[in-house]
């Protein structure tokens, strides 16, 4: 597979690193992860009070916890800071001697939980078949039977019984939940890369388990840890508090349960029956927050990250002087867009300028990770998670207007009437829950007063217009083919005949045949009903055959501009040049395809100088000392020195050997 | 069909399971249960209900352990659950369906309203992310969600009964007013209700934000999300149709899930309250070793997480056509 096949759609900056390499090492990330997290802080914090009060209970409590030494009933006090109890017991110190069982409760039944979690979780994923079956049914089936009261029935049977027997069965009816998510992640790393390859090289399944899998679920198995330690500190307080604990035992539970009995709160006893429940709270309030934070940080969607204002003097520029010409649909000048990180903004879009002329189709390809899909989201507005990136300067003129400076309201009215978006998956852009439709009504509505009838008809032309039956109205996404939902998004594209349409990879998820007619189609229709196309892709076969001009990207910014046939014959940038030659022509003879050394910087840290230079053939010394400008050569555009006022470019051919 | 009749025989198997569970822990626990309890009581209880026992825990009966089960399974196939102790010799059925229409009332509407109200601001917080609403909510209900439902009601009894009288402390209904379906009743109920519907409602409510927020942030980066946007439609539609319908599915299965969270809360609240439902009832049973009201009333629990998993299932199905195409 060259590097440039093997393309992932995402092109986020500073992606996670992939799973398998990364998993050594994984821990000290989440620890450091865990350090960063404010709530994560608060938690440990919380914790570590309570590990410290647990450990030296002798050494802080003021007296004897079980000492009747006092009067009873006494209010707080200098002596007594949480007063005494009924029975004249300092309440502070049960409360501390208290603290040692149920620490221990929450740990143990949280330790036993997660171990039996991870037994049946990982192991029903990892075996498969029949012991996947019965694994998943007893999971399902204890999730669902209400454990509580099966604790309150056991515990009836045999009353007072020891702390053991708590944890035990505590932990023994408290694994289901964590179980089944770690299956369920499990199932879904077992077709990795890493794992196949672990698989192949012949490794034991116990090796495979116990050094493949589990680290890369630490943060699972830690959330599972402290859902089930939260889970034990509430069950055996509430055990305890109705009576079914030993009575004799020290814990914030039992407290809770003398309280009651002797009516605290209404005997003007207050903080004996507050104090206990508050410190019940705050641990569990602890091992909650950890759970949050945790879940935070294994699903970075939920942190948030905000660049602290786009750079001042972006948006309320004037329009350079540039005048609108008329035969332009598109011009996109100085467009730069940043994302936020939790270091520097990292430059996705670095200053790119293009425009689109009235019924062009214009090509942008490069590398996965070089900002092709950013720009275009860039192009729409819709910037927004997972694309958070922002506009920092430049402007988009779309028929005269700056769509930069316009807000969501104004934009609105632009939308689908003026220009549509065709996405990479249909599968993923199509509402699952609406059918096509009502996907369609919605855009027909949000922009037009068409009746039901008119909009009906509307649905039928545009899907007839992209060959789909129209019986398939009422289909749901997830009713039609691959094919046929590339196709009804294309056609929902239609609904207005925009002057524009974007279209992000719109044929990747097809095989190549599906691929070659729907490229076919779209060029078909491009050409009867007049539309313009800015088409992004990686793949240098589509632009070269359906294209007018080809816009190459490398590294946020664009390597080369120019007309489809020239660059084609004569690719001026060696960037260009390396693209083609990782694909097949379809025209000439049987080439081997050489594919890129290396893969595209990090935009987080761009080499200074070409950004193409580390990897080029022709690089030279003049390379890396600043960044090439564009050079205007035929009408076309290319970055690179080799054009360079002076310099003599070599004659440069595609290879064809 | 095929998912209709698997879902089916999933809960009769968890019925199974659970009434197995019912019929084994008696008879695994070291030292018999039942024999313990039946010296006990000898002398102190009327013949007829030793009996009852001596039938319930297949003491002195010489059958085998195989044929009580089958004697078991039948009983409670035909809802024989036996004679209460507590409330001899009534039915332990009758007494089963005098405290379920409070429970239902009280934990059934709350427990909806809870996951209703819950995911309605969890959606918002979520679509209006790091506004006024997501940061104030969502941190605070974490931590309320660690609270001991029991003492959240103990606490509401101190201030608002014992403190500010605003409130009775205790029961279901005054014992002096009579159960009719009389305006002074049902008021009378509803004060009653007051208190322990808001200590579940608190402590509940919080799981359901936070889960549907979680979900609402994952769903806003879906395309299908971004596509709407594209599309121009209004951002009421977008959080509605688009966003909020998705982002609810996982919800509902979370709802089903954590519904046995929520069932042991409420029997800690209905004791706190002194509730005359069913998990004040299940705890009395438990006190008065009233062995056969027990085993009931687990069983009717079980069927009640059941009942509410069947009414999430039917809900997915009738926001999500992928699973109506899988039944």
């Amino acid at each position: 597979m060259t590097a440039v096949t093997a393309a992932e759609p995402a092109a986020t900056p500073g992606p996670e690193p992939p799973l398998g390499a990364a998993r050594r090492g994984y821990g000290a990330d989440l620890w450091n992860a865990v350090l960063r997290n404010r709530k994560a802080l608060v938690g440990l914090l919380m914790l570590l009070f309570f590990v410290v009060l647990a450990t030296f209970p002798g050494q802080i409590a003021p007296y004897n916890p079980q000492a009747t030494d006092f009067l009873p009933g006494l209010g707080p006090s200098r002596a007594h800071w949480f007063g005494t109890t009924a029975y004249g017991q300092d309440v502070l110190s049960q409360v501390i001697w208290a603290t040692r069982q149920s620490l221990l409760i929450a740990f143990a039944v949280g330790g036993l939980a997660t171990v039996l979690a991870v037994l049946v979780g990982v192991s029903a994923a990892y075996l498969g078949g029949i012991a996947d079956g019965t694994l998943s049914l007893l999971t399902d089936v204890l999730l669902v039977i209400p454990i509580f009261p099966l604790i309150i029935v056991i515990a009836a049977y045999e009353k007072n019984s020891g702390l053991g027997m708590l944890v035990i069965v505590l932990g023994a009816l408290g694994w289901s939940y964590g179980a089944r998510q770690l299956r369920s992640q499990t199932l879904s790393l077992r077709t990795r890369d890493f794992l196949e390859s672990a698989r192949v090289r012949g490794e034991r399944r116990i090796y495979v388990i116990v050094c493949e899998i589990l680290p890369t679920m630490t943060s699972l198995i830690v959330a599972t840890f402290l859902g089930a330690a939260l889970y034990a500190v509430l069950a055996a307080a509430g055990l305890q508090f109705i009576g079914l604990g030993d009575p004799n035992s020290q814990s914030w539970g039992t407290m809770l349960y003398w309280a009651e009995n002797n009516e605290a709160l209404g005997a003007g006893m207050v903080l004996w029956a507050i104090m206990p429940g508050i410190c019940v709270a705050a641990l569990g309030a602890a091992f909650a927050l950890l759970n949050y934070a945790f879940d935070e940080i294994s699903n970075p969607a939920l942190r948030m990250r905000r660049l602290d204002r786009p750079i001042d003097g972006a948006r309320g520029d004037a329009v350079p002087a540039v005048p609108p010409a008329p035969d332009r649909i598109l011009e996109v000048r100085g467009l730069t867009v940043a994302y936020a990180t939790d270091g520097d903004p990292v430059i996705a879009v670095d200053n790119v300028d293009f425009d689109v002329a009235r019924g062009e189709f214009l090509g942008i390809v490069g590398e996965s990770g070089c900002g092709k899909s950013t720009l275009l989201y860039a192009i729409t507005r819709l910037l927004g998670p997972p694309f958070a990136g922002e506009i920092m300067s430049g402007h988009i003129l779309f028929q005269g207007r700056d769509l930069v400076s316009l807000d969501e309201r104004q934009l609105r009215h632009l939308r689908w009437r003026e220009f549509s978006v065709v996405m990479q998956s249909a599968m993923n852009a199509l509402n699952p829950v609406l059918s096509i439709e009502a996907q369609m009504r919605d855009a027909c509505k949000a922009h037009s007063n068409m009746t039901d009838k008119e909009i009906a008809a509307r649905s039928r032309e545009v899907l007839q217009l992209v060959s789909i039956d129209p019986i398939h109205l009422h289909s749901y996404p997830h009713q039609l083919s691959g094919g046929m939902r590339q196709r009804a998004m294309i056609a929902m594209a239609l609904l207005f005949t925009p002057d524009l349409i974007i279209m992000d990879e719109p044929t990747s998820a097809l095989d190549v045949v599906a691929q070659r007619s729907l490229m076919v189609q779209i060029k078909e229709l491009q050409q009867r009903l007049g539309f313009a196309v800015v088409f992004v892709t990686h793949d240098m076969s589509l632009v070269g055959h359906f294209s007018d001009r080809v816009l190459v990207m490398y590294a946020a910014q664009v390597a080369e501009l120019g007309r489809t046939r020239p660059l084609f014959a004569q690719p001026r940038h060696p960037y260009t040049r390396a693209l083609m030659e990782a694909f097949p022509s379809i025209h000439g003879p049987n080439a081997r395809l050489t594919g890129i050394p290396g893969s595209p910087p990090d935009l987080a840290r761009p080499p200074a100088g070409c950004r193409f230079a580390p990897r080029c053939p022709q690089a030279m010394a003049r390379c890396h000392e600043g960044v090439p400008p564009l050079h205007d050569v035929e009408g076309d555009l290319v970055r690179c020195v080799l054009y360079d006022k002076g310099a003599v470019p070599e004659p440069t051919l595609v290879q064809a050997s | 069909m095929r998912f209709v009749v698997r879902r089916l025989g999933f809960f009769v198997l968890t019925l199974w399971a659970a009434v197995t569970l019912n019929f084994l822990i008696p008879r695994l626990m070291p030292g018999n249960a039942a024999i313990a309890m039946m010296s006990r009581y000898k002398g102190h209880i009327q013949p007829q209900a030793l009996h009852a026992i001596e039938v319930a825990f297949g003491v002195n009966t010489h059958e085998s352990l195989v044929h009580a089960y089958f004697t078991y399974l039948g009983n409670i196939a035909r809802l024989r659950f036996g004679i209460s102790l507590t409330f001899f010799p009534d039915q332990v059925t009758h007494q089963v369906l005098q405290a379920l229409p409070w429970t239902l009332a009280l934990v059934g509407i709350t427990t909806i309203l809870a996951f209703v109200l819950g995911t309605f601001i969890g959606l918002i917080s979520g679509w209006r992310r790091g506004g006024m609403l997501d940061g104030t909510l969502p941190p605070l209900f974490v931590i309320t969600s660690a609270f001991p439902y029991f003492w959240i009601g103990l606490l509401a009894i101190w201030l608002f009964s014992i403190k500010l009288g605003w409130l009775p402390e205790s029961g279901g209904y005054d014992v002096q007013t009579n159960v009719a379906w009389s305006w002074s009743f049902v008021s009378d109920a509803l004060t009653h209700a007051v208190l322990p519907a808001f200590t579940i409602l608190i402590t509940a409510i919080g799981g359901w934000i936070l889960t549907m927020r979680n979900n609402m942030i994952s769903v806003l980066a879906e395309d299908y999300v971004r596509m709407a946007r594209a599309k121009g439609l209004s951002s009421w539609r977008i959080m509605w149709t688009y966003a909020g319908r998705n982002a609810i599915l996982p919800n509902l299965a979370g709802f089903a899930m954590s519904l046995g969270f929520v069932v042991s809360g409420a029997i800690l609240v209905e004791y706190v309250f002194n509730y005359p439902g069913v998990g004040w009832m299940f705890l009395q049973s438990v006190e008065n070793q009233d062995y056969a009201l027990m085993q009931a009333l687990f069983l009717l629990l079980t069927v009640a997480v059941l009942v509410a998993i069947l009414a999430a299932d039917g809900a997915t199905a009738v926001l999500d056509p992928r699973t109506r195409d899988r039944s």
